[in-house]
């Protein structure tokens, strides 16, 4: 309550500190990752191993006192963990873990029959998969802000994409895309392109990063230039792909425009190459933009194909195909060399592409992309309306909704803070013009950032929090595997002013901060919602079909509706268990020894496994979520007969 | 004697206390500690009693709490005793069944659960009810007092009588102490003669009990109240101006409320108001969070809001961690009370207007009923615990501030209600004519008192009726009509519960319950500063004028030669005893206040009055019968040496404005010190304004001529040489004759 207060930044960042000599040392530890393309291409050194001390002292503002909440909610990926957290902000706390694409034991995710049902499964009901990789997690829109809806996220492995209801804090849909590999950047629409009374998001855009044959079943596996990669569009309340569009080169991060009329991709490997050095062969690659209203239109005249047995209709966005600007369905602005990240400006007006191999950011005015597609340009570079020199390694951009941008230079260990406005008059030629406000060091080679509210078009300039991808000496040591340093930074002053970090379980990579008011949580769950929902304990007992038996139980603290149940050897057994306790925050866990189950319900929530009875014997079942002082004495027996 | 004091005080207090033992024995009983918060009361009280044919008893449960009474069915009562463990009906599955085997018989509930209503004594008389499944009250029983009137003075038993009362009536009916009048329609109860303030509150007790848990079970249907039509303001305010028309209220705790030291924060200071009108709900949430909650909301659902800014205490608790309801807070509408679960509550992260206070601790509570209505005005209930310091005894209370929305921001502006009159209004409504009267003779008397100086003039010390007259009428008046009809001996337990209350906690509604004793006081503190207490003690105290008037009795029925005064010298020494009494009360009222009003019993109002001399045990009877049998031999004995009230209001009458008249001759001559029945004139002839009941004999023989020595002697020089009598001018003398200058006799 008290947090919305910003301290006094008096704490100048010591610029004097930055050598030029350090600029060798950035490239050794970056070694692998650029050692062709960068040398010789930049003057700014990067930073030394510094230490925050200078800044650490600032404000206090990110402290949250005991009984206090935070300002925002942050919406963490967990990267290969497969997960998506909650933290509070600016405190850092993390507050909930939503399982998503991976088996989670604490809830049962993968082990209760409903997760299964989300996740996916094998014909013997075993997971489809284990393993995922989650990147960018956004929220849906209405009005230009989150309306607290839902969030997206992304499974870069198994090129799935997940929606998560932030009422319950849970996932609740998953849809594997086809024909796709590398599913990396996602993003939701801000409104229709056509339909203006459609002021909230329908689709979520998703970007494919790896290219491969089309359909991918084994043929021209050896011949690169036959590789392509598609951009999708998923419809936001079924979960179905609505269309795909087959492009030349890759998508790497996605964005939309707050007219809902474009979405584009920055595109890091427009040559196609498979090994890094073909990768980064042409000084330029591109932004590629996508005419959102045209692509529907094709689709409905019926101009698409499908690639091996998915139903999705594929549209042509391929350059030879859209090269007459008024019928394009895309448009390839070129950018230079290997852009990461695109990034969408809270006026509406600009997408901001980072350079990552190019010490440059590129700003790209929509209006004009808009008029390029209305045939009214000459030139496509002419959209372009800045592209300056930033700093090593620039890589994603954030906004404070004061018309500065905030960009990570993962070569420099830094965030920039330049002025959208003073950079185009510098492009334009007005060499007075100082574009760059300020810089701050951060702890250490960050990837992603984001501000409070920045995605939205009510950014409000307040924490800026940068997810660093290493943190070598930050952190008590713990053996060789390091955590991620989550730094937060304060921006509310013309300053940066490093407030706080904490270490993260790797791997986080995208993340949103959202103001704490616009999500509007449930407290618990309601019994209807549930149709397998056993809803008295009088209707608790075992029942038999042939050697199906289900075991209907309900919980209320301190006891489960039976103390005892009896199934066969051999017998495929479902639990189905509600909890009828109705008070916030009892929940039960319903843990059974020896046969690997565990999950818990949720007050007035209702949940079911299924296992085979193959071990003959008494089998203690019991609470495994704390819940009442009798908590250890709330079990129930499984008598295996055999 | 000054040593022997303490020890007949002891010895008397011991006896009394002993007495009191013997007849009181719900007063201050001890309750088990536990009592108020066990989930299991019907292991601390006998539930049994107020519920006939049950035979066991759930755990407490609802808001406020109650417990179900269960009979079995097959009589056996084998279970008694297993109670359940969680307040809910929930068992283990091969244990289905049982619930059968017993039928819901009614419900129990103990007062102080549900209302915190003081009694006479300022502490609530904690009850136990039951009630059947119909609303019928089963039983009551009292299981604590601390009233002093049913200590010494009326039998406890009459309480017990009072509340068997109740027995067999609807929760649902009105119920009123004293029979209807013509156009009334309730049920009316029989008081206690004597101890209105004590049924009237325990009426509430009963009734509301009755309905809030008849209304919780279902029995009661709830009120349906028309919902609120509200207007939407343009205009924007800030905080101060929200607070100054009333769309946000305060409800403030000092820490001394609860029992803890004042430290000079409050225990809780709250900030409350009504969210689902529009004007008010954009104001405090902001335009977005204030459309986002109304439609989170459905219909006959309310939100309000409260914050904190000050004290340390939290309004959430954490009852709702565990319960899932939150049991410091309510909202109470007339007889309906809304609380809170788990789900009702929402955070509150900011308040939009400007100048709004920090605050921490902040919530959005839902109401979600259709007998609330914004159109009307409700109350924001703290309950709290009230610690007492000398006992470390913690006892419920709580504390509330009504919140009503402007007329603006309802359509039609606020609706006319109906308010009933509070309790001390319906008693003086009751009591008009009786009032009237009294508030006559006081300011009869009073007057005639004014006036005196033409009255003793028309006096002389054989023939004092023009005083006598008034003063005897006084006598009878009080004795009979104040005393016996209207009760209204002040006693000096009213002027140590008033030294409470002013130090502590003021409560106009304690003292306006007892109209005559209201009004006798401001009469008794007005003359008291301007004449003294002379004319309270000497013209209209009850038991003064009783005392007084059977030494007049027993003076014409010839017994004059047997009466007598003590001797000056013991005299001078006694009359501090009653001091002695007074602080001695004071001083124990301050550690004990029960024990002080036991000890108050020193005074022979409550057994000559308020009981009848018949209806005490014998050793109060012997008392006063001994106190009144020496009065007809000595002039007010009790008066003179022993009453605590009289020496109370001696102290002021130090400060007196009018004192009696002397005139300088008196310092040689002390012939009226040999008739004041109150020894008040000492050798120099100065009247001691403390011991003087203004009986006026002094003030007859001033103008005298025949009888005051000074004026008599210069009656005599006057006769001899010859001069004229001019009347008696104001000092107590002739007029002086004086010669008129020559030249104006030209």
């Amino acid at each position: 309550m008290s947090s919305d207060n910003t301290p006094k930044i008096d704490t100048p960042p010591d610029l004097e500190r930055r050598k030029f000599l350090n600029t060798a040392a950035a490239v050794g530890v970056a070694g692998t990752f650029l050692s062709a393309g960068l040398v010789g291409c930049k003057k700014e050194g990067a930073s030394t191993a510094s230490d925050a001390s200078a800044h650490g002292a600032a404000g206090g503002a990110h402290e949250v006192a005991p009984g206090t909440l935070d300002s925002y909610y942050g919406l963490w990926s967990g990267g290969h963990t497969g997960d998506v957290r909650v933290l509070g902000l600016p405190s850092g706390r993390e507050i909930h873990r939503i399982p998503v694409f991976n088996p989670d034991a604490l809830v049962g995710w993968g082990i209760t029959n409903e997760s299964k049902a989300i996740m996916g499964t094998k014909a013997d009901g075993s997971l489809k998969y284990h393993v995922a990789d989650t990147h960018h997690v956004h929220g849906s829109y209405k009005d230009g802000t989150y309306d607290g809806k839902y969030a997206w996220v992304n499974d870069k492995i198994n090129c799935r994409i997940a929606r998560m209801r932030l009422d319950t804090f849970e996932c609740d849909k998953i849809t594997e895309i086809p024909n796709i590999q590398g599913f990396h950047g996602i993003f939701p629409d801000k409104r229709d392109p056509v339909d203006q009374s459609i002021n909230y998001t329908t689709r979520v855009f998703c970007g494919a990063e790896f290219a491969a044959p089309l359909p991918n079943d084994g043929h021209d596996m050896e011949n690169p230039e036959k590789y392509h990669a598609l951009f999708s569009c998923v419809d936001a309340e079924t979960m179905e792909v609505r269309w795909q569009v087959e492009i030349h080169g890759n998508c790497d991060l996605t964005a939309s425009s707050y007219d809902g009329k474009l979405a584009a991709t920055n595109q890091y490997n427009t040559e196609g190459g498979i090994k890094y050095v073909d990768m980064m062969s042409a000084e330029k690659d591109a932004c590629l933009f996508f005419n959102i209203a045209r692509i529907e239109q094709a689709v409905k005249d019926g101009k698409f194909k499908h690639y091996g047995d998915s139903k999705v209709p594929v549209v042509d966005g391929t350059p030879d195909a859209n090269k007459d600007p008024k019928t394009a369905l895309t448009a390839y602005v070129p950018v230079p060399k290997n852009p990461h990240g695109v990034n969408a400006s809270p006026d509406g007006k600009y997408f901001i592409c980072a350079g990552k191999l190019s010490p440059t950011g590129t700003i790209i005015d929509l209006s004009l992309v808009l008029k390029w597609f209305d045939g009214e340009l000459k030139n496509i570079n002419e959209v372009v309306v800045a592209e300056v020199e930033l700093g090593l390694g620039p890589l994603h951009t954030a906004f404070d909704g004061r018309g500065n941008a905030y960009t990570t230079l993962f070569l420099d260990s830094q965030v920039v803070k330049w002025n959208l406005e003073d950079a185009i008059k510098f492009y334009k030629g007005d060499k007075n013009a100082k574009y760059v406000v300020d810089r701050i060091d951060v702890q250490y080679q960050p990837g992603h950032l984001n501000a409070s509210m920045s995605e939205t078009m009510q950014a409000d300039g307040k924490w800026l929090a940068v997810g660093c991808k290493f943190s070598k000496d930050r952190f008590l040591p713990v053996g060789p595997l390091h955590p991620e340093n989550e730094q937060l930074i304060d921006i509310s002053g013309d300053k940066m002013v490093l407030a706080s970090e904490h270490p993260v379980r790797p791997e986080p990579h995208d993340f949103i901060i959202v103001k704490r008011d616009l999500l509007k949580p449930r407290q618990v769950y309601n019994l209807d919602e549930f149709p397998n929902a056993v809803k008295d304990p009088k209707d608790a007992g075992v029942f038999r079909n042939g050697n199906k038996v289900t075991v209907k139980i309900t919980s209320m603290a301190p006891a489960f509706s039976l103390s005892d149940f009896k199934v066969k050897v051999g017998d495929e057994v479902t639990i189905i268990l509600t909890n009828l306790d109705k008070v916030e925050d009892l929940t039960h866990g319903f843990a059974i020894e020896k046969y690997n189950i565990n999950f818990i319900v949720n007050p007035q929530e209702t949940k079911s496994v299924t296992f085979k009875a193959e071990k003959p014997g008494v089998y203690w079942c019991y609470c495994s979520h704390f819940c009442h002082a009798l908590h250890l004495e709330m079990r129930s027996r499984m008598f295996v007969e055999a | 004697m000054r040593l022997l004091n303490p020890v007949r005080g002891g010895i008397s207090a011991l006896l009394l206390v002993l007495a009191s033992a013997a007849y009181g024995n719900a007063y201050e009983a001890p309750l088990p500690v536990k009592l108020s918060t066990d989930p299991d009361l019907c292991a601390y009280v006998p539930c049994g009693d107020v519920i006939a044919g049950a035979d066991s008893f759930s755990e407490r449960k609802g808001k406020p709490a109650y417990v179900e009474a269960y009979r079995s069915k097959n009589g056996d009562h084998g279970e008694i005793g297993d109670h359940e463990k969680n307040g809910d009906s929930q068992e283990k599955g091969s244990h289905h069944g049982e619930d059968d085997e017993r039928e819901l018989i009614g419900y129990v509930f103990l007062s102080t659960d549900i209302v915190d209503i003081p009694a006479y004594s300022g502490k609530p008389v904690v009850t136990l009810i039951g009630m059947d499944t119909k609303g019928i009250i089963t039983g009551a029983k009292v299981l604590r007092h601390s009233e002093p009137i049913l200590l010494l003075g009326i039998p406890e038993g009459e309480l017990t009588k009072f509340i068997k009362q109740y027995v067999g009536k609807f929760v649902g009916d009105k119920i009123e102490i004293g029979m209807p009048r013509e156009g009334q329609s309730y049920i009316g109860l029989d008081a206690i003669t004597g101890a209105t303030v004590t049924v009237v509150a325990q009426n509430q007790v009963m009734m509301r009990c009755g309905v809030q848990i008849a209304r919780q079970v279902g029995i009661l249907k709830p009120t349906i109240r028309p919902q609120a039509k509200f207007t939407e303001l343009a205009k924007l305010s800030t905080w101060d101006d929200l607070v100054a028309e009333g769309g946000v209220q305060r409800l403030l705790v000092k820490r001394e409320d609860v029992g803890l030291d004042a430290t000079g924060t409050p225990y809780l200071d709250l900030w409350f108001g009504y969210l689902n009108q529009p004007t008010l709900g954009r104001a405090i949430l902001g335009k977005s969070n204030y459309e986002s909650l109304m439609a989170r909301l459905k219909p006959d659902e309310h939100a309000i809001f409260i914050i904190r800014t000050g004290g340390g205490e939290s309004f959430k608790g954490s009852g709702f961690v565990r319960g899932g309801i939150y049991d410091r807070i309510q909202v109470a509408q007339e007889m309906d009370t809304f609380t809170f679960r788990d789900l009702d509550y929402l955070n509150l992260y900011g308040i939009e207007v400007a100048g709004a206070p920090d605050f921490n601790e902040s919530a959005i509570f839902i109401i979600r009923s259709k007998s609330f209505s914004a159109a009307y005005p409700w109350k924001l209930v703290f309950l709290a615990n009230k610690m007492d310091k000398t006992t470390g005894h913690r006892t419920f209370t709580s504390f509330d501030a009504e919140s009503w929305l402007p007329d603006a921001y309802l359509q039609g502006g606020r609706p006319v209600i109906i308010v009933p009159d509070p309790t001390w209004l319906h008693i003086w409504k009751d009591k008009t004519l009786g009032i009237v009267a009294f508030t006559a003779l006081l300011l009869l008397i009073g007057t005639v008192y004014a006036k005196r100086d033409w009255l003793v003039r028309r006096c002389t010390r054989k023939n004092k009726h023009w005083v006598d007259s008034f003063k005897y009428f006084g006598w009878i008046a009080s004795i009979g009509f104040v005393g016996f009809a209207m009760m209204a001996q002040p006693s000096i337990t009213q002027v140590l519960t008033w030294f409470h209350a002013l130090l502590f906690h003021w409560e106009w509604e304690l003292f306006l319950t007892d109209p005559f004793i209201f009004i006798f006081w401001w009469f008794i503190i007005i003359t008291v500063f301007i004449w003294g207490r002379g004319l309270f003690c000497g013209w209209l105290c009850p038991f003064g004028s009783l005392s007084e008037l059977l030494y007049k009795i027993g003076g014409w029925v010839g017994l004059k030669r047997f009466q007598f005064l003590l001797p000056e010298r013991i005299h001078h020494k006694l009359k501090w005893l009653k001091y002695a009494i007074f602080y001695g009360l004071l001083t124990v009222s301050f550690f004990s206040m029960g024990l002080a009003e036991k000890l108050a019993e020193v005074e022979p109002f409550k057994t000559t009055f308020l009981v009848g001399m018949f209806n005490r045990a014998w050793p109060y009877t012997l008392f006063v019968a001994a106190l009144l049998g020496l009065s007809i031999f000595t002039e007010r004995p009790f008066c003179k040496y022993l009453c605590p009230l009289g020496a109370a209001l001696a102290i002021p009458t130090t400060f007196r404005w009018f004192g009696l008249k002397r005139k300088p001759a008196c310092t040689t001559c002390s012939a009226c010190a040999k008739g004041c029945g109150s020894l008040a004139i000492n050798p120099k002839g100065e009247i001691d304004q403390r011991e003087c009941m203004l009986c006026l004999d002094c003030m007859v023989m001033y103008y005298d001529e025949h009888a005051c020595p000074p004026l008599s002697q210069e009656r005599k020089r006057r006769e001899r040489a010859g001069l004229p009598l001019t009347p008696v001018g104001a000092d107590g003398h002739y007029i002086p004759i004086m010669p008129l200058p020559a030249e104006e006799k030209r």
